[in-house]
This record gives C-alpha cells, structure tokens and sequence, in this order.
C-alpha cells in the first residue's frame, strides 16, 4: 500500500555503542503512535470479526483476523449507535478506521469508526441476526399463531395517516363490512423513531378495551423504507399482543419480521382488511346456510307427512269409507222399513196363528197335549201381548215427536222468547187493535209463566 | 321455547344444534315445528347482531384518548361508497 515510513532511527541497522541514543519506552512507544497514527489515519480493513465483546459501557472491543494475522480493534460507543446490526464472532466485514497504540499495553489497534458486513448489505445481516435470534426464542411458531375473531367488535390500525395503506384498508372494511368500528393509531411508519412508534402503537391498541384485532402495516417500499418493520421491538410488540395482530407491510415479495411473528401475514394493507372481514363473511354465510337448511328440513318433512297423509287417505279401507257409509245409509234404511212391516206383521200373523192352534185344539181330544197346547197358546198371548205393547210404544213415541214438533209452532213457545198475548176481558178474543178495546177495560196478558189482569189507560 | 338469546356464539351453536336434530332426529311435527320457530328466532338474532350497529373511525392518541377520524379519511370513503 503505502510506501513504508522512514522512522527516526536507524532500526534496520545495527546498534553502534558510541552514537547510541537511549529513550524510554514512553518516549519510544509515542514515537511509534505517531508514526502509525499519521501513517494509516484512514484505512479500510478487510477480515473476520473475532472476540468480539461488547462492554457494559458501550464499546466494542473485537479483533479483525485473516489467515495469518490478526488485528486488535475497538469501535467506540459512539460509533457502535450507529451499526444496524450486530457485530459477532465469524462475521465477515469491512473496517474502516485510525490506527493506533493502546500505550499501556504496548499494543497496537485499529479504532473503527464504521464496520459493515462484507459481501451484503448491513440491513440484510441485520435482517438475518435478527430473525435468527427471534426464531430460536420461537417467535415464528406456528402454534403461536391465533386464530383471528370471526366478529371483531373493533378493528385496531397501526400505520400512518399519509400513506395509501390507511385508505386501502378502509376502503375495504367500508365496502365489505358496513357496520365495521375501526380504531386507527396514527404512527411514523419510515425514518427515526419509526419503530419504536409502532411498537408502541401495538402494545397501546392490544390493550386497549374492545379491540380484538390488530392490523399493523405500511405500503411497499424499498428495504430501507420497511426497516421498522424488522426491528426487534416491533417484532417483540407483535408477540407480546394480546389480542391477534395481522402484519400488512408492503407488496407480496417484501417479507419482514414482523411479517414472521404476526398471527397472520398479509401480503398488502388491502389484504389484511380482506382477512379481517372475510370471518364475517364466512359468519353471514354460515347463519343463512344454517336457516336454509333448517327450512329445508322442516318443509321436507312436512312433505313427507303430508305425502303419508293422501297415500292413507287412498289406500282401499280409507277411501271405501264415503261409499260404504251410504251404503249403510241406505241399509239402514231398508232394515227399518222391514222392521217397520214385521212388527206390523206379527200381530196379525200371531193372530192368525192362535186362530190355527185353536181350531186345532178344538178339533182334537182333551188329553195329555192340552196341556202343552195351553202353555203354547199362553205364550203366544204373550208374545202378541208384547209385541202390540211395542208397537204401541213406537206409536207412542211417534206421536210425542210430532208433539214436540208441534210445541215448537205453538203460540206458548213464543212467549218464552218474550212476546205476550193479550186477551180480552172476557177471553172472548186475542186482541191484535186496539180499537178491540176501550179505555177501563180489563185486559189479561199471558206470559210465559203466569198471566196479568190489566187495565187499559190510555190508547194509541 | 322462550329461552333468552345472551350471546352471538351461544346463539349459533344452539341454531346449528337445531339444525342437526331437525336433518337427523326422529321427531314428531310439532316438535320440530317447535324447533324450527326457535332456528328462526337464533338467525335473526345473528342477523340482527351482524347488522345492528352503524360504521365509526377514530383515532386513537398516545394517551389512550379516541377522536373522530379526520374528515380526510372518511370523506374519501363516503365518495368511494357513492361511486
């Protein structure tokens, strides 16, 4: 590289005892801090980080080492702010830095002034610790994951106010779920203090009453625009959540960590108001599907029972019913008027038949059948005796149905509705004018029980 | 049958109950009638549920304090829902 100094003394040749110069190792050693100091005030080391420690006081103390050498480092707390990722054991990076000597020691060192990666970019090392550490604290666990609520009472939004991503998302939730209560926690989404907003933002909505999701996000954006949302306190805020937190960061091919840690990832802000809503959807469907269902079952089997009911009402015993009743009907009918005819029949018939016995009695000799004759003639009276009884009786009754019948006409069934008859004073006449009497006449009004003497005071 | 209806899940677990009984049980046609008013009276429920309350934004404040989200936000939404 540069061409090596020349130094005060004559250290390449040998020592001559007259002109010798003795100098302490104070003096020598800032005599050599000098020389390096001045020599490689600003170089670029390239090597492997090893030993690497860093202090609780806020400095890093490493060595840089290749093959055949190393090289003592120490990167101070100011400078160790500004590293985006760790520095560890194994890492290959690129120095840049001042040479110099640690006096007390007596060792030389290199104090960077900035480390990076070699070979990729500071982020994407970064990105790899980091998500290395999270996955082995089993951030990424898929039985960490929960299942977000089909009906969220309220919708928590953690991102930026200017960005597309808010109005993505509510656009959505406006056009599919119209009665949707979105609480919106405005936040930085790029830049410094960006991921401790957000952090914060999801920690504040997870507790706060009625939230039951979280939607946490940005639009697209280069690696650099996403960062915050691949730092380790967003990631650890998404953990800690206590309600499920939906990560909608950027376009499909941007994956971020806290990509990995949320419940659920949606590829963009749209997305993640899509899976927010589609619970409800899914609900909605599920409850007409259920009441189709329903209905469908119980008009079925009213089906069914009513299809049972008019095969039995047309099966052979059922439907020959109306006609055999008629039939009956008729039967009946028949029956009674022979019945009618016969019990007409047996007196004159049994008339007929005493008159045959008695002849017959008479014509034969008195002797032991007269006796069973007798006993035959007594019954026969007495069946005949029976019989017109009977048909008396059926007489009887006929006539008090016509009876009845009769009642019904009568005037006396009309005073019991109310109306009265009026007669004359000498019963002679029902009046129906009142010319038929004169005033002082008396009159006896019937009623339905009893009946009143009147007399008439006035006329109309 | 009366029963009172407490929450939205309750409420379609029993309608699914329902549902099963009525497409498998062996029951009489009133009591699936019966079970049919209740499925009816659980659906509405859920509709209701789904559909009973009215679309709010806010904000919400590093104190924990909500606000009206600003007309910005919304507005564009009203147009969207008109177009």
């Amino acid at each position: 590289m540069n061409e090596p100094p020349r130094l005060p003394f004559g250290a390449a040749s040998p020592p001559r005892a007259p002109s010798r110069q003795v100098v302490t190792v104070s003096a020598l050693t800032t005599q050599i801090r000098t020389v390096l100091e001045s020599t490689y005030d600003e170089v670029w080391v390239e090597g492997e980080l090893s030993n690497t420690r860093l202090w609780k006081t806020g400095h890093l103390y490493f060595s840089l080492r290749d093959d055949q050498a190393q090289l003592k480092a120490v990167m101070f707390r100011s400078a160790v702010r500004y590293l985006r990722f760790k520095p560890e054991d194994g890492l290959k990076v690129i120095a840049r830095g001042r040479v110099t000597v640690y006096e007390p020691k007596g060792e030389y060192q290199i104090v960077c002034e900035h480390l990076q990666p070699h070979g990729q970019g500071a982020l994407q090392v970064a990105f790899d610790q980091l998500k290395r550490q999270l996955e082995s604290d089993g951030l990424f666990a898929a039985d960490r994951k929960r299942p977000l609520p089909l009906l969220p009472r309220q919708i928590g939004v953690v991102t930026s106010l200017d960005g597309a991503a808010i109005r993505d998302i509510l656009t959505v939730l406006t056009r599919r779920h119209p009665t949707a209560h979105v609480l919106i926690h405005p936040v930085r989404v790029q830049g410094e203090g960006a991921a401790a907003q957000v952090a914060r933002g999801i920690s504040l909505l997870s507790r706060t009453p009625g939230v039951d999701v979280i939607i946490a996000g940005r639009g697209g954006g280069s690696l650099e625009d996403l960062w915050a949302f691949n730092e380790e306190s967003v990631a650890r805020a998404i953990a800690d959540a206590t309600v499920p937190v939906i990560s909608a960061v950027g376009h499909e091919t941007d994956v971020t960590l806290s990509d990995m840690v949320a419940d659920v990832r949606a590829p963009t802000p749209s997305a993640a108001a899509e899976i927010v809503v589609a619970g409800r959807e899914e609900l909605v469907n599920r409850i007409d599907q259920l009441s189709r269902a329903m209905r469908g079952s119980v008009i079925d089997r009213l089906g069914r029972r009513r299809t049972r009911l008019l095969e039995l009402t047309r099966r052979p015993g059922m439907a020959a019913w109306p006609a055999r009743l008629a039939g009956r009907g008729r039967h009946t009918a028949e029956l009674t008027h022979a019945l009618t005819n016969a019990g007409r029949a047996i007196p004159s018939s049994l008339e007929r038949r005493l008159h045959a016995v008695r002849s017959r009695l008479d014509a034969c000799e008195p002797g032991r059948r007269l006796e069973a004759s007798r006993t035959r003639v007594v019954t026969a009276h007495e069946r005949l005796r029976a019989a017109t009884a009977q048909r008396r009786q059926a007489l009887a009754s006929r006539v008090g149905d016509v009876a009845g019948r009769l009642d019904a006409l009568s005037p006396l069934g009309v005073l019991s509705r109310g109306y009265s008859l009026c007669w004359n004073d000498d019963r002679t006449a029902i009046l129906r004018d009142a010319d038929q009497v004169s005033l002082g006449d008396g009159v006896a009004v019937k009623l339905r029980r009893g009946e009143l003497t009147c007399r008439v005071i006035g006329k109309k | 049958m009366e029963e009172h209806i407490t929450d939205f899940e309750s409420a379609i677990g029993e309608l699914e109950t329902i549902v099963k009984t009525l497409e498998g049980g062996d029951l009489s046609l009133e009591q699936s009638l019966a079970l049919y008013e209740r499925g009816v009276q659980l659906s509405r429920f859920c509709h209701t549920r789904l559909e009973d309350a009215e679309r709010r934004i806010e904000l919400l404040n590093d104190r924990g304090e909500r606000t009206p989200a600003p007309d910005a936000l919304t507005q564009a939404l009203d147009d969207g829902d008109n177009a």
